[in-house]
């Protein structure tokens, strides 16, 4: 019996028989012209298909500013604290006509950056998030130097690092 | 078959000569690249996946403002099957102009004749190979030196094109093992070894499994073999039981033979890194993998012509049931055969993407243990069915 | 003229099947392993040097990148560890929560092991096949926690937030197909003969080798030592949960693999449970601001799919961070049956065992 087995490779017509109706399934569907709602294939063409991230998902630190365009940030340094790899340094300052004190420097150095979201966490006043840019590669490392408006790279707005994506030039 | 009919000068033989083997070299620089978009458009759908869709598919190009526009309007882009197609020419392009790296312990000589003598192996062995066996077509008279000689469907006439074949054939392991051996380096020696051990143990059982063609057929001259099994004149209806089990022996063997799936053991990618071709880049490794996809498709046409009824419909000489006059269906065609040589083709890239790879002495087990006994049995049976019946 | 020699080969750092950066010293005598040497430490980062001087709160997500496959188990071994030490009392749905996602933290490592183990022998449809249940649960962590890979799931005393709307659904929606894919994955590898040969008998390692190299996880259990930590010590929520502990005794790399498929439906069962039994209420205790320990050493082992992963802290009088951290990382542990494993076996045998081993090398070199 365990002869005839060896002999008779129906093991092995099992797995081809998987293998082909898998390649049945994707030849006949992908290649319609019409995008299926329920793809056979788990290809994500990026950059043509934008990719579906999480509404949690964790991108590059941003500032906000508040309904008067102030910068919500007061300067209580809990993100400074809490990060783990230390890549916040803010500097205090004042600023007139604000009771609150205002950071006249807010560096973010993004190449030591891992994402945690500890630094959101512990924001009291809701200043900064982690929007949803992803595309964060960069050719120098002056690139992944952030900070306010007037330095080279300001933290309100995307990265201009994402540039060099295919995705960002399709914008252009 | 009088194919000598027409008298030549030396002229026009040497010249018809080397119009057809440009003919098949073509051919199979065409097929080879095909081949390697084939399979990664085959495995990518085994796997739920595309395979290569980004050259003519993606956003830049000259496909690309079309392509833009399609995705814009939520549809894939037209001809989605064939995006990707050009990565044959990327991908032999990448190969030329390589740069070309001989390691500085590296044997020089042998180090470049290696990848030569497998690509010269591989693409001798196309000179008895017979796609058709009769005239294609006849070049119109007024044609310059060849004109009103017919095209044949194969290179030359061998009388003993099938030991031809397997000798040339066997020749190619030497490449192998001299490029391995000249790497002067770890993984490519145990990768020549094992494939040493693999050509000594699997060419026993492919020789004995086309045994039984030319046992059925009584000769060893490709193309009467083709057709005396694809027509099965003269045979007995048995025949058809030793030649259905040594087709598949033939495939398995044919696959050792050439290094794919499951026997790849000789790069092993996960074991040996890239095995015998570890230290070779460029064109070298270019000749290397021409020779490997050169071979599958010599195996494929062996299978077609000697087990799956070549340029006849059926396989296994079922034809003799359709009336000889019959439209297309009973006349032998290139299509039949290139179809079939196609069904192979995919058979290996299908196998490639489903089986695990054996072991080293796993391998010679199946070989020592199984197919050779499987084979002499095989044999055995079809000669009682040829002299009995 | 002729003389038998011995080749030394290293196989790694850089190699295609050695799950990272992981350098095996081998001698061979033609094919035939002689002697087997693993060199670790091309990874090294010094995580629990580095956790000595972070905060509690801070140093998990160094977790996230020591075991960066089963990050969200070791976030827990790091959570539970320190909440150990200081006595906080975890809400029940929390509990539960993080039972649900290290659950399928678990399914998402095994899926990674069996993918690369069975590339290794040269099934490369599995990987894909793997890969695409993979993603599907990575999908989920990132809606979790906002993360795919180095998740940073929990907080001492809790989870950061509930899981988001959604979640439940589309868990359940793997929930009703991931048995079917594992039947996938059987029909390509459990019967095939080549797989069969490939791993019946291969990289053997039998229950008091297990026990004196202080092996665990599923190579143990293949050994036919029924020793689980879910089941041994229960943590989280295990122990309000339903589930059994494979066990085989061929102790072979097959062994493996099918207690490791068992593995798999008993998780799926145990999310099953999680997801039905989901209990209302808070997820986050109260704790203070600053944690401050007193002197204190505790150790919390949980059941990493790996393997026993202990996680060991020592605190100082007021101090907020470690006076020391260490982690038992059950693949650094693991790792040392390997020369016991293919000592007078073929070259190829180490491969199958580097992969039955299931190591990773984040967390090897920490």
């Amino acid at each position: 019996m365990g002869f005839l087995k060896t002999l008779l490779p129906g093991d092995i017509a099992a797995g081809l028989a998987l293998t082909g109706k898998y390649f049945g399934r994707v030849f006949f569907s992908a290649n319609r012209k019409k995008i299926r709602t329920q793809l056979k294939h788990f290809t994500q063409e990026y950059p043509e298909v934008k990719v579906r991230l999480a509404p949690r998902y964790r991108g590059r630190l941003t500032m906000l500013k508040d309904e008067q365009g102030e910068i919500k940030c007061v300067c209580c340094l809990a993100c400074e604290k809490i990060c783990p790899t230390q890549v916040i340094s803010i500097e205090k300052g004042k600023k007139e006509g604000r009771k609150m004190p205002f950071p006249v420097r807010y560096d973010f150095e993004m190449e030591r950056c891992i994402f945690c979201e500890f630094c959101v966490e512990s924001c009291g006043f809701d200043s900064i998030i982690l929007n949803h840019q992803f595309e964060l590669a960069g050719y120098n490392r002056e690139d992944f130097s952030l900070g306010l408006e007037g330095t080279s790279q300001n933290m309100f707005t995307a990265s201009p690092v994402g540039h060099h994506s295919v995705a960002e030039d399709e914008k252009r | 078959m009088p194919s000598q009919a027409i008298p030549m000068t030396l002229t026009q033989t040497l010249t018809m000569g080397l119009i057809q083997i440009l003919a098949v070299l073509i051919a199979v620089f065409i097929m080879v690249p095909l081949l390697t978009f084939a399979e990664r458009k085959v495995i990518g759908y085994m796997q739920v996946r595309l395979g290569a869709t980004r050259l003519a598919g993606g956003h830049v190009g000259i496909t690309g403002p079309m392509n833009r526009a399609m995705w814009a309007m939520g549809k894939v882009p037209m001809l989605s099957l064939l995006r990707g197609l050009p990565i044959f020419i990327a991908d032999a392009l990448k190969l030329i102009t390589k740069e070309d790296i001989i390691p500085a312990k590296a044997d020089r000589g042998v180090f470049t004749l290696a990848p030569i003598i497998s690509v010269m192996a591989a693409f001798g062995v196309f000179a008895a190979v017979a796609y058709f066996p009769g005239t294609l077509f006849v070049f119109p008279k007024g044609f310059p030196i060849v004109g009103g000689l017919p095209f044949q469907g194969f290179i030359t006439d061998v009388n003993v094109g099938l030991l031809f074949i397997l000798g040339l054939a066997s020749v190619g392991v030497y490449g192998i093992v001299l490029g391995a051996w000249a790497s002067n380096s770890k993984y490519p020696l145990l990768g020549s070894l094992r494939s040493a051990a693999q050509i000594i143990s699997y060419e026993v059982p492919l020789t004995l499994s086309l045994l039984v063609p030319v046992l059925l057929s009584g000769s060893l001259n490709f193309k009467d073999m083709a057709v005396a099994l694809a027509t099965g004149q003269g045979l007995s209806p048995l025949a058809i039981i030793p030649l259905f089990i040594g087709f598949f022996i033939y495939l398995t063997c044919g696959f050792a033979e050439t290094n794919r799936v499951p026997f790849d053991l000789a790069e092993a990618e996960t074991e040996l890194v890239a095995g015998f071709h570890t230290e070779y880049s460029g064109m070298k490794f270019g000749f290397f993998y021409l020779a490997e996809y050169a071979n599958m498709i010599v195996v494929s046409a062996l299978a077609t012509a000697f087990f799956l009824g070549g340029h006849f419909l059926l396989p296994f000489g079922l034809q003799r049931f359709v009336p000889a006059s019959a439209p297309f269906i009973g006349q032998p065609s290139f299509l039949f055969f290139f179809l079939k040589v196609c069904l192979i083709l995919f058979a290996f890239l299908w196998v490639r993407a489903t089986l695990p790879r054996y072991r080293y002495d796993q391998l010679m087990d199946v070989g020592w243990k199984w197919l050779i006994p499987l084979t002499l049995v095989n044999l055995f049976v079809a000669a009682l069915i040829r002299f009995a019946f | 003229m002729f003389k038998n020699e011995e080749m030394e080969i290293n196989l790694g750092p850089q190699h295609p099947s050695t799950h990272g950066v992981l350098r095996v010293k081998l001698r061979l005598d033609g094919e035939t392993v002689v002697s087997c040497k693993p060199v670790i430490g091309y990874l090294h980062r010094g995580v629990e040097k580095i956790c000595e001087n972070k905060s509690y709160f801070q140093g998990q997500v160094w977790t996230d990148r020591m075991d960066y496959v089963a990050s969200i188990s070791n976030n827990l071994g790091w959570a539970e560890g320190v909440e150990k030490l200081f006595g906080i009392e975890v809400p029940r749905r929390a509990k539960y929560i993080r039972t649900l996602l290290t659950e399928q933290n678990r399914l998402a490592s095994h899926l990674l092991w069996l993918a690369t183990h069975a590339l290794d022998i040269g099934a490369m449809t599995v990987f894909l096949y793997a890969f695409r249940e993979r993603e599907y649960l990575l999908d989920l962590f990132e809606s979790f926690c906002g993360a795919r890979l180095t998740t940073t799931a929990f907080r001492i005393g809790g989870l950061r937030e509930d899981l988001p709307p959604g979640f439940i659904k589309q868990a359940q929606v793997f929930q009703d197909r991931f048995l079917d894919c594992v039947d996938e994955y059987e029909t390509l590898l459990t019967e095939n003969r080549i797989w069969k040969k490939r791993t019946i008998g291969v990289a053997r390692l039998n229950a008091e080798d297990c026990i004196a190299l202080g092996v665990t996880g599923p190579v143990l259990r293949a050994a036919g030592v029924p020793y689980d930590i879910r089941k041994a010590f229960p943590y989280a929520a295990y122990g309000e949960m339903a589930f059994e502990v494979p066990t085989r005794t061929e102790a072979d790399t097959y062994a493996r693999y099918l207690v490791r498929l068992a593995e798999m439906r008993q998780s799926h069962r145990i999310i099953q449970q999680c997801l039905e039994g989901l209990p209302e209420g808070p997820v986050m205790a109260k704790i203070p601001k600053i944690l401050k320990s007193e002197v204190n050493e505790v150790y919390h082992p949980i059941e990493a799919p790996k393997g026993e992963l202990g996680y060991y802290f020592v605190g100082e009088k007021g101090g907020t961070m470690p006076y020391r951290m260490h982690v038992r990382a059950p693949s650094f542990v693991n790792l040392q049956a390997l020369p016991k494993m293919v000592e007078g076996r073929l070259l190829a045998d180490v491969i199958a065992a580097i992969g039955t081993l299931d190591v990773v090398l984040g967390e090897i070199d920490r």
